[in-house]
């Protein structure tokens, strides 16, 4: 998995306390600042620990690599940015250089080797400031958590993938109000890496980029270790795939691939609880964001008629007689109900658990129905001020919780679509 | 290498008399007792005497107030005795450096009492006066945790003095040529009994200007040109050493164009060497003597691990000194005026594979290196003594009484003893070690031995190697043809190195200490593998 070569620059840098992560793929326009404010924040935070900065490429033909070298050994000298200590910066292709992939496994492997304590990973985003670097190390170098999830400044219809489908299910199944268990900037302590790297049963192809986090923070939350929140700051739009269905693939499919791994721990999970926050509560801007709300509806209608014989099959009658009636409303007076969404939701993960058709098929059939959700929340809450939407994300999180029962009697073998 | 720069090839003992030997049984050390320890000196490989203030005093700072500059202090002997302690060392081709200071007296010597009684008195303008105490505002307080200001009021005088150390060292006016006129004096008196040349303390202070910070001043370097210019005249030969607390670039100036001092401390290093060690980094260590600038070729660096005084922590960052403290002073009575009490094995928290590597650093790197008395052995501090005492206790020459370094009462003694199990005298003495070869008194014999058998430590270049591993510190020094690697890896663990010696391709590595041959060096990077702290001199030969 490692090549020689990394290996070398590996045995160099030694045993470190900290380490950072700056995943590239053609990011030559910000991966500069990026690792001089990576830089810095270890400078400034911490001035004493070893670190290394790893930027696992994943194959860029902009020169993102060499750039991210060539910034880590220019910063300007003056009091505030001397280093007591020498400052490694060791480059990686990640997966043999094919972008379709993450660099956890890279990462971990890293972490592992240079037995870091703590470890972030940054996105080469143009937000990226020295101060990200304390906020996602500290609570884990020095007050004993093992993931720092982030919490970012959004557009209120920035995200819905996460605040309608992800947050609530990570709520109501796994009892922890992770808001972004999915993003691309997060901390992990070097022991909850080592335990998911020793799990490598959990990683498939399709766990990429995305759901990178996604997986630790089930990891975590799975065996019981001990997660925080921090606020970031802006959250970049820049790099996110506008192609659902991949997207689903690895977000939702690795939820669900984790129902089945960690039955045992969901199923006796209590009500949610909140995970500690460190830093300034988030806020929703009302930066324009351009969405075509009404596409969604279009695909969402098709999605649900083309897609009957399919749909039968995994839901039961009395959702796919709901969602049909919903399918029928027209845009004006369109109404997708919370209860029926989690039903709906909840459905397709107990045909994942049984495969009652492809796994794939079943998340590429999820996708159509997502956006009629999606379309319900983009004109209900078109004027809707912060609170407001956190009020809607709130009752829609709490439907799924009350339907939690009714997920685990599908999951024992009650009720469901025809095998 | 001419007689002439015998400063360059020399290995220097720094001692106070009073801490070494007593002959005469009053608890304190005297030169009839040094010169009876001058076989121990030349068996260690020492070719100079450091000698501290040895001068009459009140010893209120340890002998740096100086009330007389022409007799020796009656605790220590008469001038006869340092005549003969003199004559013996020379005997045994040791040279011996006397310490001078330069910037202050005693406020008990003759010429401040005479300068403070009146006005008009002909020593008035010896010192440096003031009605109020506003002039040179900004001059930093240099004994941070004893002094408020740099101006003393004199009740007698009714007038501020300057002092630049403690209140009862009031500074001398070297505006007045008659005072450069006397020192020069005393100087000369020294040299005609034959001393071999004077380390001079605070030099950067000598002089004082309005809207300066008063340190390194170009007066201050006028007054030194004066008395090298003076010295290179009538005793050829004689070396002139610089205490200089300063940032590199400030020290060279000390070397002026070979018109000024012969050798001066590198101070910055001295921290920083230890530094690299805790940190297990080069880093600290790398920079700053590439900071460093060029020195003239008939000048030459001071090295040390550690002095008669706290190990300074002027010369560096803030955050660096926070460090040190935490990793070398985690108890705060172990800091004193911006450093650390402590001696080199207490601060190496005695680990002799540490304390190897240390003196393998400064015995390699550019420059003469210093040995502290005691520090040959391992000896202990005492922190609770106050001041600098602590490291200024009796030399611990065996496990009987008193150590070996006094037939008088224990209670009599001019310090007490280090007495603990791990670095008491019991434990740690040079007889017993004396009877070991694998001692650490046996093991530095043998460093300095193999230190003198190349003249490339003392005047050859240094270039440093850069491998990718930051824990090992590599560099090749080099004079004409002869060339030697030396390799430290500054790491508590075992460590793998790939050197860059592709400059050298052909040439086999002769390890210095056990003469074995090391594989030649072909195309590929040279690899070595490291145990915890350890280092390589590698003769480089093309054979």
């Amino acid at each position: 998995m490692l090549s020689d070569d990394f290996v070398r620059q590996l045995i160099n840098v030694g045993e470190v306390d900290l380490l950072v992560a700056v995943p590239t793929f053609n990011d030559a326009k910000t991966i500069g600042p990026v690792v001089q404010a990576v830089r810095l924040g270890l400078l400034k935070s911490f001035p004493r620990e070893r670190a290394v900065l790893v930027n696992a490429d994943g194959g860029s033909r902009d020169g993102s690599a060499q750039l991210a070298l060539q910034a880590s050994m220019t910063l300007p000298l003056n009091a505030a940015t001397q280093s007591l200590r020498t400052f490694h910066t060791v480059t990686a292709l990640s997966n043999n250089g094919t972008q379709a992939s993450g660099s956890l496994p890279l990462l971990l492997a890293t972490a592992d080797l240079l037995r870091a304590k703590a470890c972030a990973v940054v996105s080469p985003s143009e937000h990226v400031t020295p101060s990200w670097v304390e906020r996602l190390l500290l609570p884990i170098y020095r007050q004993n958590f093992d993931l720092v999830a982030p919490l970012y400044r959004r557009h209120k219809f920035d995200g819905l993938l996460v605040k309608i489908l992800l947050y609530p299910m990570m709520r109501a199944i796994w009892g922890k109000k992770i808001r972004e268990p999915s993003a691309t900037d997060f901390g992990f302590s070097g022991r909850l890496g080592a335990s998911l790297f020793l799990k490598q049963e959990m990683w498939q192809a399709d766990t990429g980029e995305i759901a990178e986090q996604l997986l630790l923070s089930l990891s975590a939350v799975m065996d019981g270790y001990p997660v925080c929140e921090v606020f970031l700051g802006p959250k970049d739009r820049g790099g996110q795939t506008t192609d659902l269905v991949p997207a689903m693939r690895q977000t939702v499919g690795t939820m669900f691939r984790f129902l089945d791994t960690g039955f045992a721990r969901w199923q006796a999970t209590q009500g949610p609880e909140a995970v500690p926050l460190q830093g300034a509560e988030q806020e929703v801007s009302c930066e324009p964001l351009r969405i075509n709300p009404y596409r969604m509806h279009g695909m969402f209608q098709s999605g649900v008629t083309d897609l009957q014989p399919v749909l039968s099959s995994i839901l039961t009658q009395k959702t796919l007689a709901d969602l049909t009636a919903c399918a029928a409303l027209g845009k004006d007076v369109f109404h997708f109900p919370d209860e029926l969404w989690a039903r709906t939701v909840y459905e397709f993960a107990a045909a994942y658990h049984k495969a009652v058709i492809s796994r794939d098929h079943i998340i590429q059939a999820l996708a159509p129905v997502y956006r009629g959700k999606v379309y319900e929340f983009l004109i209900t809450n078109r004027h809707a001020a912060a609170q407001e939407i956190e009020a809607r994300i709130e009752a829609l999180c709490v439907a799924f919780e009350r339907l939690k029962p009714y997920l685990l009697q599908l999951w024992n073998g009650h009720g469901g679509g025809a095998p | 290498m001419t007689d002439g720069l015998w400063y360059k090839q020399a290995i220097i003992y720094q001692v106070h008399v009073r801490t070494y030997y007593d002959s005469n049984g009053d608890g304190i050390g005297d030169f009839a007792g040094l010169a009876q320890k001058l076989d121990y000196l030349q068996q260690l490989g020492t070719t100079a005497i450091w000698l501290m203030p040895f001068f009459p005093s009140p010893l209120r700072d340890d002998g740096y107030d100086i009330s007389d500059y022409y007799s020796v202090h009656k605790s220590y002997g008469s001038l006869d005795d340092f005549k003969t302690f003199l004559n013996a060392a020379h005997q045994r081709d040791i040279r011996v450096i006397v310490e001078l200071v330069l910037n202050h007296t005693s406020d008990q010597h003759p010429w401040f009492k005479e300068s403070r009684s009146s006005r008009d008195n002909p020593r008035r303008e010896w010192y440096v006066w003031s009605e109020t105490d506003t002039p040179y505002r900004g001059t930093r307080i240099i004994f941070l945790d004893t002094e408020m200001s740099n101006w003393a009021w004199d009740p007698v005088s009714k007038a501020y003095y300057w002092h630049r150390f403690f209140t009862h060292q009031p500074d001398l006016n070297y505006d007045s040529p008659a005072v450069r006129e006397e020192m020069w004096r005393v100087m000369k008196f020294w040299l005609d009994i034959g001393v071999d040349g004077f380390r001079l303390d605070a030099v950067p202070y000598l002089v004082e200007r309005e809207g300066t910070n008063c340190e390194n001043l170009p007066e201050t370097h006028s007054v030194i040109k004066e008395l090298r210019a003076r010295l290179d005249a009538d005793y050829p030969g004689r070396m002139l050493l610089a205490e200089a607390n300063q940032w590199p670039a400030d020290l060279c100036a000390y070397f002026g164009q070979e018109d000024e001092f012969h050798m001066a401390f590198h101070f910055p290093l001295m921290p920083r060497m230890f530094m690299g060690l805790k940190l297990e980094d080069r880093k600290p260590i790398v920079e700053i003597l590439q900071q460093t600038p060029e020195i003239p070729s008939t000048c030459q660096w001071c090295l040390f691990l550690r002095n008669h005084d706290e190990l300074t922590l002027e010369m560096v960052t803030d955050v660096e000194r926070d460090y040190m403290y935490d990793a070398y002073a985690y108890d705060k009575t172990m800091r004193l005026n911006l450093g650390i009490r402590r001696r080199l094995a207490p601060l190496l928290d005695n680990d002799r594979k540490c304390i190897e590597l240390m003196n393998g650093m400064l015995m390699s790197l550019p420059g003469t290196p210093i040995v502290y008395y005691g520090d040959e052995i391992g000896m202990g501090d005492n922190v609770f003594l106050g001041d600098r005492n602590g490291v200024r206790t009796p030399m611990q020459w065996n496990g009987g009484w008193n150590a070996g370094f006094s037939s008088a009462d224990p209670e009599s003694l001019y310090s007490p003893l280090i007495l603990n199990p791990l670095f008491g005298y019991q434990a740690i003495n040079v007889l017993s070690q004396q009877r070991s070869d694998h001692s650490l008194l046996s093991w530095m014999r043998r460093l300095i031995k193999v230190r003198k058998s190349t003249p490339v430590f003392g005047c050859g270049s240094i270039e440093f190697l850069q491998p990718a591993n930051h824990r090992v510190l590599a560099y090749v020094r080099q004079l004409v043809n002869e060339k030697v690697l030396v390799v430290n890896n500054l790491s508590s663990a075992a460590q793998a190195v790939e050197l860059d010696l592709r400059p050298y391709k052909g040439h086999l590595l002769i390890e210095m200490f056990g003469r074995n041959i090391f594989p030649r060096v072909g195309d590929l990077p040279y690899l070595l593998t490291m145990g915890p702290h350890q280092f390589y001199w590698f003769r480089l030969r093309r054979i």
